[in-house]
């Protein structure tokens, strides 16, 4: 009897370990069409984004973002430090292995945000919808990566298609989550009198709301776009090309120098798709 | 004014444990209070001889016992760091500095574990004799060797690599990938296939696994002894025989990885008696393969598997330990 008071009761204990091992190989056989059509067009996707960056000349992608840089910041010597990032990538040799990242990276943003931005403009004006999705977004956030790296690998096998899952996975609750909150903070008189001059809850929420939001949207855009870049390791760690998989192959032989360049080459995107994504939001 | 007495107390109270405890350990520093720490590489047939030889250590010699994890070059690492005491199974040409290292002492190498696993490219037996049960058509009738595989690149389809095939190679970072790679390559296989890094075990063993319960073809690297190839049905596709010279280049059979048992430099002043244990302690692919397949089958703990592999092969492990020791272990498997 003691037992039960110092140790957990052994007739309580369930298992539903077994269970979810079953469901998981019961869906990956029966519904093989459907994830493979997903993948399909995951991979294409994801393809087709390599495919664009990849034909643009290495030079012009330095130029353009030096441009970009400064345009944005309106300081000439940001644009100029982007470029010299860009061309220490170069110089050490993982040019094409950055354009991999960097398309998987933009895939899994843009899915992101096909995601994120309407289920946060859905919820924001729901009490309810917001503590549901709460503890959701929170599991999403803090599970262990590799919990649902495997079966995505048991759904879409290895490669492309269940790295941006993961990392989708992974980026996309900050935009549901500023989306949601911005559209709430607006402020509710002004939402009033756009409804007394007769708009629509569509045109409320385009004309007004929206734009008045976009600063703390935009944040969580890029809060996004920087998780997606953090995900980029542990992605190769599915079969995922470019800079993680260097990360992991230097890490694996301890030639700690091969990690650490490609280390920096990680931090040095993060870096410049950061300052780029957080002008738009300074900006309004 | 009471807040301060109330944390006077306290202070006190934690400082007398402190030495209480402290006098009471410095008391009777005997060797149960020695922890050894084994290296886990993080694979299944290190966790079993892991739990063998913890079972015997702790139950025929009275130590504490131990495991650390991480990747397999960072517990070597640990290893000759003297974080970790034990690595049962250091795959010795998987990793790159091990030779070195125990050239120059910087980790001991007690035994040869098992010398006669193999390593290479497996698929499925019904990729090439079909399944009739499971209504699987033979897709690769014809497939016996590695060279052979150039024939059936639609087979082995990769999907994000049109008209290609796809080979999933080894862990990148393995010493195996690079020779596995240059293979690849020697073999002309780079205009047919794509070369595809599974980025970690989990991942090559899930991808195995679902392709296996789906019954689709499949090609890649994979080691016996381990769980998966104990529990499906695959066959190692044949290569030119083992040639020392130029398996590195990726001519030629992989040959039989020495793995082997080793321990930091300080163990022998540490615990002399388990020195002498793994001096002595020799096992087998089949045996460990043997107890992964009991493992995976009926979902066994590590430490329930080893004491079932105790029980079966007495005649074998009482020939690692003294009579004293062999009696205390028999005591504690019952």
């Amino acid at each position: 009897m003691s037992n039960w008071i110092w140790n957990f009761p052994e007739v309580m204990r369930f298992d539903i370990g077994t269970p979810i091992d079953k469901l998981v190989i019961y869906l990956s056989k029966n519904f093989d069409s459907v994830f493979r059509f997903i993948k399909e067009i995951l991979v294409a996707f994801t393809q087709s984004i390599y495919y664009v960056v990849d034909t643009i000349p290495w030079w012009l992608i330095i130029i353009l973002i030096g441009i970009w840089g400064w345009k944005s910041s309106g300081k000439p010597a940001r644009g100029l430090i982007f470029s010299v990032m860009l061309f220490f990538i170069g110089m050490v040799g993982l040019w094409p292995l950055m354009l991999e990242t960097v398309a998987l990276v933009i895939a899994s943003v843009i899915i992101s945000l096909l995601i994120g931005l309407p289920i946060g403009v859905l919820v924001s004006g729901s009490e309810r919808a917001n503590s549901i999705l709460k503890p959701v977004l929170d599991a999403m956030q803090t599970m262990p990566t590799f919990v649902y790296l495997i079966p995505a690998v048991m759904f879409f096998g290895l490669g492309q298609a269940p790295a941006v899952i993961a990392t989708t996975i992974y980026a996309v609750p900050p935009v549901i989550r500023l989306t949601s909150h911005a559209i709430g903070q607006v402020d509710a008189e002004v939402v009033e009198a756009s409804r007394a001059f007769g708009s629509t809850w569509g045109q409320t929420l385009i004309k007004v709301q929206i734009p008045q939001a976009m600063p703390t949207i935009m944040t969580g855009v890029n809060q996004t776009i920087m998780m997606a870049v953090a995900m980029v390791v542990t992605c190769a760690m599915i079969g995922a090309k470019g800079l993680g998989m260097e990360v992991l192959i230097g890490i694996n032989r301890l030639e700690l120098g091969r990690g650490f360049t490609s280390g920096v080459a990680i931090v040095f995107i993060a870096i410049i798709m950061d300052r780029l994504t957080h002008s738009w939001s300074e900006k309004k | 004014m009471l807040k301060r007495k109330a944390l006077l107390v306290l202070a006190t109270i934690c400082l007398a444990t402190v030495f209480l405890f402290g006098c009471a350990s410095d008391g009777q520093q005997s060797k149960q209070n020695v922890t050894l720490k084994f290296a886990d590489a993080g694979w299944d047939s290190n966790k079993f001889h892991n739990a063998v030889a913890m079972f015997i250590v702790q139950n025929g010699m009275a130590y504490k016992v131990e495991e650390m994890s991480g990747t397999s070059t960072l517990v070597h690492q640990a290893l000759k760091n003297n974080e970790v005491d034990i690595h049962m199974e250091e795959w010795t040409d998987n990793l790159t500095m091990y030779k070195d290292d125990v050239a120059q002492g910087a980790v001991l190498e007690l035994s040869l574990n098992y010398g006669d696993n193999a390593q290479g490219l497996y698929v499925p037996r019904y990729v090439i004799e079909g399944d009739e049960k499971r209504n699987i058509k033979p897709l690769a009738p014809g497939l016996k060797t590695v060279e052979d595989l150039k024939k059936y690149k639609d087979v082995f389809a990769d999907p994000e690599a049109k008209g290609k095939g796809r080979i999933y190679g080894a862990i990148p970072g393995w010493e195996v990938d690079t020779i596995l790679y240059n293979k690849f390559m020697r073999y002309g296989f780079d205009k047919d296939f794509a070369y595809f890094r599974p980025g970690s075990d989990a991942a090559l063993a899930a991808v195995f696994s679902t392709a296996y319960e789906k019954g689709e073809p499949i090609v890649g690297y994979y080691w016996e002894p381990a769980w998966l190839t104990g529990k499906y049905d695959l066959v190692k596709l044949q290569d030119t025989p083992y040639n020392k010279e130029t398996f590195k280049a990726g001519i030629g059979d992989f040959p039989a990885v020495p793995v082997t048992i080793a321990v930091s430099k300080k163990l022998p002043e540490k615990a002399p008696d388990v020195v002498e244990f793994l001096k002595k302690y020799k096992t087998s692919s089949a045996l460990t393969a043997q107890a992964l397949a009991y493992m995976a089958d009926n979902k066994a703990s590590y430490e329930a598997t080893a004491k079932w592999f105790l029980k079966n092969n007495e005649a074998l492990w009482t020939t690692w330990v003294t009579a004293e020791q062999a009696e205390k272990v028999k005591k504690a498997l019952n």
